[in-house]
């Protein structure tokens, strides 16, 4: 089996572009991340992160069109690629597995304790 | 109200300050974004500046702007703006290899004035690193080294603030203090002297004739080829050849257990070993390697009679300072009751040749003396550049169409710039070679010049080619650099229109450089006038004796009396010799220390003073003014040959410094008693006259009749010198068979 790498900061951008669907760009990655989960995104972290999902060939981006608020300077819209998807469904895999390995009596106790 | 207005004030600044980021952050981040990602991250920023200017404000907005290009600032985000065209170096190298090959040859006549200017300096260049290399690789080899310590004495009577000192020391030394401090391993005794040995039965002179404890092989570095070092110098007259040496006198033949025949009286020396050629960098040279013992002089009485050299090989390095701490007081133990005081110092071995302010058996250089070189080879290479870098900015415009061409071809600069400079390395590396082969001519001279004897081969050990090559990159890079930067900086539009002109900048560089270039030149040939004007004085002072058409001719020094009566009367036959006279050494340099005293005071109250062993006819071969009195006669000598030596009647002449010692005008001195040697009656007084540095004070001399010494002083009148030169080699060839005159 292949091996997917994929860092949770990187997961965790991979399925905000997956929810944005179309409307994938970094500002609204951004917002999207930081609405959702309470965590700010600072500017550097996403765009390596992009930059590195890309080399790994899990995203492909393309330019799009330019606007006023941004100077004139183009968006660059990201897409999930097929091996993307299968990545995503590896960890997704990975961490269901690793769910069900856990004994119920662990996660009933530390619900117990956390109730 | 005011509240309403403050809120439309704001709105109308940010309207007037749309998209307005702080421009240092915005710059910086232009400035390392690679430019792939620069127009999308940058759309990022201000939009989301944009946004925060409405919500926050903009001194927030400013702010959080300037920490997202710092946190922007990471691998993956920056990269470089060169245009990501591979371009084919190899190619492109060998291309730039072949443009300037044929550019320098299309310019041939700046091309040969580059070359020629270059190779006048690195030639000097070289030179003066070889010298320099080699002064700093003195005694390095040596792999104790560093525990090795040279011994200085300093000796003084009690009662008298003056001291004297040196590296002389007597042979007790290194057997007590050897016996005495656990700190010291081993002892060395040393002593050079010129031998006369026999090669095929013809008398030859043998000026490196070293002698030597045993100990010299646990303390000095050797390579034995034959013999064995443990037991080579055990005993008297044993004697360990050089392989050149042996060579010399044995052939091929293996030279051991063969006698030499040493010295006068031929006595006769056992070879005992045979080793490789001491290095040309150590302060120890020899070619004859012969045992203490065989000079018969050992012995543990005194600390006086101190002529020969101490080494101590100490038992670490850091034993130097606790060694002193107790000699000190050991000494004042020793010493106690003598009335004279004697403290010995110790020199670490390797900083005797470089800072050593004693003589060593082979002359010493100063430091300060090496930083002076190396500051001239560097204005010398400095001269060079500018001249290279003048030349070529004024050529600059006859380039100027190809950096246009090479531009509109999509050239970038870096890439002319590099190419330019290796032109530079291209002229530097011809440069080099020429040197190389100027350098190799002139090794004869600068080797007679310098007194050294480097050979080609010191010019080509990997430590110097990379001194080389370090001055080589050096060069091309501070004298193709300007040219590189102004010829690769031009615009490619003005040149094709003809538009172009030697920037202004230019010519004031050239212009500036020229009189730089005068500055330092100048300035060199005004210290060389002044160390001529020094020489000339040292050469022309007065130095209380005439040297002018005086030769000196090395003798042996035990060379029988009655064979020099013959030689000297000989020579003075030639009309042209004024007068010949024996001496121990020739009067500016003489170091020898003797004491004197009354016959009336105590033994223990002594006078220091330097003293000659001169025979008849001294004072009129040197060309020293007598007082009073008179020179020494013929019979005076007679009556120093008396053996032994307690019948012996010595004469002294002094100079008028020893005469104020005693209190004496140089009148009442003749016909006084004086206890040098034995006692003996003064005869004269000479004026004071510098017999040691120019540097020092006249001092106190004793000289006193004999009939031995090392050298033979022949005055001339100094008309027709190469015929009275071949008729004083001709007798000397007769009377004293020996090839050096």
């Amino acid at each position: 089996m292949k091996n997917y790498q994929l860092g949770e900061f990187e997961e965790i951008v991979l399925l905000t572009v997956g929810i944005l669907n179309n409307e994938a760009y970094s500002v609204a990655i951004k917002d999207e991340i930081e609405s959702r989960l309470k965590r700010t995104v600072s500017m550097g972290a996403l765009h390596t992160a992009l930059i590195r999902l890309e080399d790994k060939g899990y995203l492909k981006s393309f330019s799009g069109e330019s606007t006023e608020d941004r100077a004139g300077r183009p968006r660059r819209y990201f897409e999930i690629t097929a091996l993307g998807k299968k990545a995503m469904l590896h960890a997704k895999e990975t961490r269901e597995q690793l769910w069900k390995a856990i004994p119920k009596a662990v996660l009933e106790y530390q619900l117990r304790v956390t109730n | 109200m005011s509240i309403v207005f403050c809120q439309l004030s704001t709105i109308e600044k940010v309207k007037t300050e749309k998209s307005n980021p702080p421009q240092i952050a915005l710059r910086f981040f232009r400035w390392y974004c690679s430019p792939r990602l620069l127009d999308y991250i940058e759309g990022d920023l201000l939009e989301v500046y944009e946004r925060r200017l409405k919500t926050s404000g903009k001194r927030l907005a400013d702010f959080r702007f300037a920490v997202d290009v710092l946190l922007l600032f990471r691998p993956g985000i920056i990269g470089s703006r060169k245009n990501n065209y591979a371009s084919n170096h190899i190619d492109m190298f060998r291309n730039n290899f072949k443009i300037a090959l044929r550019s320098l040859w299309k310019n041939k006549p700046s091309t040969v004035i580059n070359v020629l200017g270059l190779t006048t300096g690195i030639t000097a260049c070289l030179l003066i690193a070889l010298f320099i290399q080699h002064e700093l690789s003195f005694d390095k080899f040596q792999s104790k080294g560093k525990r090795i310590a040279r011994v200085v004495m300093e000796y003084g009577f009690e009662g008298r603030p003056e001291t004297e000192k040196g590296t002389f020391t007597s042979t007790k030394v290194a057997p007590v203090l050897s016996r005495t401090f656990p700190e010291v391993e081993k002892g060395v005794r040393m002593t050079t002297v010129s031998m006369i040995l026999r090669l095929n039965n013809e008398p030859v002179t043998e000026s490196n004739f070293l002698f030597s404890d045993s100990s010299f092989f646990n303390t000095f570095d050797y390579e034995m080829l034959e013999g064995n070092a443990a037991t080579a110098l055990d005993g008297k007259f044993k004697i360990v050849l050089t392989e050149a040496a042996s060579k010399r006198y044995f052939g091929d033949e293996s030279p051991l257990g063969k006698i030499l025949e040493v010295g006068e009286k031929k006595t006769p020396y056992e070879v005992t070993g045979v080793m490789r050629d001491y290095p040309k960098n150590s302060q120890i040279q020899f070619d004859f390697l012969a045992s203490f013992s065989s000079l018969g002089e050992n012995q543990e009485e005194t600390y006086f009679n101190a002529n020969y050299t101490t080494y101590l090989l100490l038992n670490n390095e850091f034993a130097f300072a606790p060694l002193k701490e107790k000699l000190d007081p050991f000494m004042e133990k020793e010493m106690k009751g003598t009335g004279a005081t004697i403290h010995f110092h110790l020199e670490p071995f390797r900083e005797v040749h470089l800072q050593s302010p004693y003589p060593a058996f082979v002359s010493n250089t100063s430091m300060s003396y090496l930083y002076l070189l190396g500051g001239v080879a560097l204005l010398i290479i400095v001269i060079v550049c500018s001249t290279y870098i003048n030349l070529s900015t004024a050529k600059s415009i006859e380039r100027a169409k190809e950096v246009g061409v090479r531009k509109v071809s999509g050239a970038a600069r870096a890439q002319l710039f590099w190419q330019f400079i290796g032109e530079a390395f291209v002229v530097c590396c011809l440069s080099v070679l020429v040197s190389f082969s100027a350098a190799s001519l002139l090794l004869p001279y600068f080797n007679s010049f310098v007194s050294r004897s480097f050979e080609f081969t010191d010019l080509l050990t990997p430590a110097f080619l990379l001194i080389t090559f370090l001055i080589t990159v050096a060069i091309s890079l501070v004298a193709g650099s300007y040219p590189a930067i102004i010829l690769s900086g031009m615009q490619p539009a003005r040149i094709l229109k003809g538009l172009f002109k030697n920037s202004s900048a230019a010519k004031q560089l050239q212009q500036s450089l020229v009189v730089f270039q005068f500055a330092i030149t100048v300035f060199l040939i005004v210290c060389t006038f002044i160390i001529r004007n020094q020489l000339s004085y040292i050469q022309n002072k007065s130095l209380g004796y005439d040297r002018n058409h005086v030769l000196t001719l090395k003798i042996g020094w035990d060379t029988d009396y009655n064979q020099m009566k013959t030689l000297k009367q000989e020579l003075k036959k030639h009309p042209q010799v004024v007068e010949v006279s024996r001496c121990g050494s020739s009067p500016e340099k003489i170091y020898s220390g003797y004491s004197m005293r009354l016959p009336s005071t105590p033994e223990t109250e002594v006078i220091m003073v330097n003293a000659n062993p001169v025979d008849e006819g001294f004072v009129k071969t040197s060309g020293l003014h007598l007082l009073a009195g008179r020179d020494f006669s013929q019979q005076d000598i007679e009556l120093v040959t008396p053996e032994p030596w307690e019948n012996k009647k010595f004469h002294y002449l002094i100079n008028e410094s020893a005469a104020a010692k005693f209190g004496w005008t140089p009148e009442e001195a003749i016909g006084r008693e004086l206890v040098l040697n034995t006692t003996g009656v003064i005869v004269g007084v000479i004026k004071d006259f510098h017999f040691q540095s120019i540097h020092d004070a006249l001092k106190p001399i004793v000289l006193f009749t004999s009939t031995w010494g090392g050298r033979l002083i022949i005055k001339t009148s100094g008309d027709d010198i190469p015929g009275t030169l071949a008729y004083l080699e001709q007798t000397w060839k007769k009377n004293y068979p020996r090839p050096s005159l």
